[in-house]
């Protein structure tokens, strides 16, 4: 890796220049762009952020990931994931019952915002995934309109919250543990697994190699 | 070091392209792309207030109310997590301690420690700074860890007239804390710790 020096003159076209250099997001040191062999992370000497990685078989990967992810959130939201009985009376639960219990008690923000932070954005999130990754697959290449796609995915990636919903509900187990007979659902084992699929997939997927097969919108 | 705004090449801060007229729209994923995020320290300061304000109700209020054959019983975040030492399950009132309690408040003071070192001018401590933001960033969301934990225990407890549990109006408000401090931390562009006086010259659409 090599710092940027001003004898060297700055192409003119955008694509020359960002073929020849790049520079770190986070304090915006410019370098001149290495070639990255496979498992090569590129850090900047200035504040040792990784700026760029080159991870293998990155596309395979994250895509086979994502349709596990999509196909176990499915089943995490169609059955029910805790139930209790206590002096013969049972109750079973699921990840929709969450959300509607809080609109019955009058919270519609509170439920919307849980609807949006447990469901809808990660399902959005795996799906545009899907399709970026799943056209370069295909294809070598995307087009711009997956550009887009990526961004709303990454965009969207501190506001998915199933892990965290995982820590709730057995944080709730424990609570609830002493005083009735809890047992889990199928959407329980459904959402542990999902959760290790998603945190594999934030180190199994390279953004550098995703955002150059993609192209630019002319 | 030079930086890319020394060269009037501005980053994307999705995707990494570097546009050479900015501010303008990146013309690989279409994010407005600046020097520096525009009025970046004003947003920050607009959600944090945000979210201390909502912090309070968050924390007065009871979070859950327990109705039972024995009465009513409406926990705050703290109540709740003395109940659980109580219960001797102490993994889990340090869990929810730490989420609810301990997180939280040291976002905040270190989002407020973060934009007044920008807004002073220091010098110094960046990398302990960008390690600061950056822990922030990714710790923030898992706040929300008691907001989970009282709708699934609304939905779970409901044994009609034995036992049932119903969310307090305090979560409401704790979430929204939770939200805004995100917001907070998301709108800190983390390349002003890194920023000096000297190369200011570009700063057209910096605060
Ligand atoms: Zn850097
Ligand atoms: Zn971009």
């Amino acid at each position: 890796m090599s710092e940027f020096h001003a004898e060297n003159p700055l192409p003119q076209s955008a694509d020359d220049l960002n073929a020849q250099y790049i520079a770190c997001p986070h304090c915006d040191s410019l370098y001149v762009r290495p070639r990255l062999s496979e498992n090569e992370k590129l850090e900047c000497t200035r504040c040792h952020s990784i700026i760029m990685t080159n991870k293998v078989r990155s596309s395979e990967r994250t895509l086979a990931a994502m349709i596990g992810a999509l196909i176990l959130y499915g089943v995490a939201v169609s059955f029910p994931f805790l139930s209790m009985e206590r002096s013969g009376l049972e109750n079973k639960i699921s990840v929709i019952d969450c959300i509607s219990v809080l609109w019955t008690n009058q919270m519609y923000l509170l439920s919307i915002a849980l609807a949006l932070l447990i469901v809808v954005l990660p399902v959005s999130r795996i799906l545009l995934l899907v399709q970026v990754v799943g056209t370069i697959r295909v294809n070598g290449r995307a087009g711009w309109r997956n550009a887009r796609a990526l961004r709303w995915a990454q965009f969207l990636e501190p506001w998915s919250m199933a892990e965290i919903f995982m820590i709730g509900v057995i944080v709730s187990l424990v609570k609830v543990g002493k005083m009735a007979n809890i047992t889990v659902g199928p959407s329980f084992i459904a959402l542990t697994v999902l959760i290790v699929l998603l945190t594999w997939t934030s180190t199994a997927m390279c953004r550098s190699t995703t955002w150059a097969a993609l192209e630019r919108k002319q | 070091m030079r930086t890319a705004r020394e060269y009037g090449l501005a980053v994307c801060q999705s995707c990494g392209w570097l546009v050479q007229d900015a501010p303008a729209r990146c013309d690989r994923c279409g994010r407005k792309v600046h020097f520096r995020n525009p009025a970046s320290l004003q947003k920050v300061w607009a959600y944090w207030l945000a979210g201390v304000i909502a912090y309070i109700p968050g924390n007065t209020y009871p979070i859950m109310i327990t109705k039972s054959v024995a009465g009513e019983n409406a926990a705050t975040i703290i109540g709740g997590v003395l109940t659980l030492i109580h219960h001797q399950s102490y993994l889990v009132a340090g869990v929810v301690f730490i989420a609810s309690i301990v997180i939280p408040v040291s976002k905040f003071l270190v989002i407020a420690w973060l934009a007044l070192s920008i807004q002073r001018g220091q010098a110094t401590g960046e990398h302990t700074r960008l390690h600061a933001y950056e822990a922030t960033e990714f710790i923030g969301r898992w706040s929300m860890v008691d907001v989970f934990v009282v709708a699934a225990l609304a939905a779970l407890i409901q044994l009609g007239a034995l036992v049932s549990i119903q969310p307090g109006i305090g979560i409401q408000a704790f979430a929204l804390s939770v939200i805004f401090t995100m917001l907070s931390a998301n709108a800190f562009d983390a390349r002003l710790i890194w920023d000096r006086e000297q190369d200011k010259e570009n700063d057209d659409d910096n605060l």
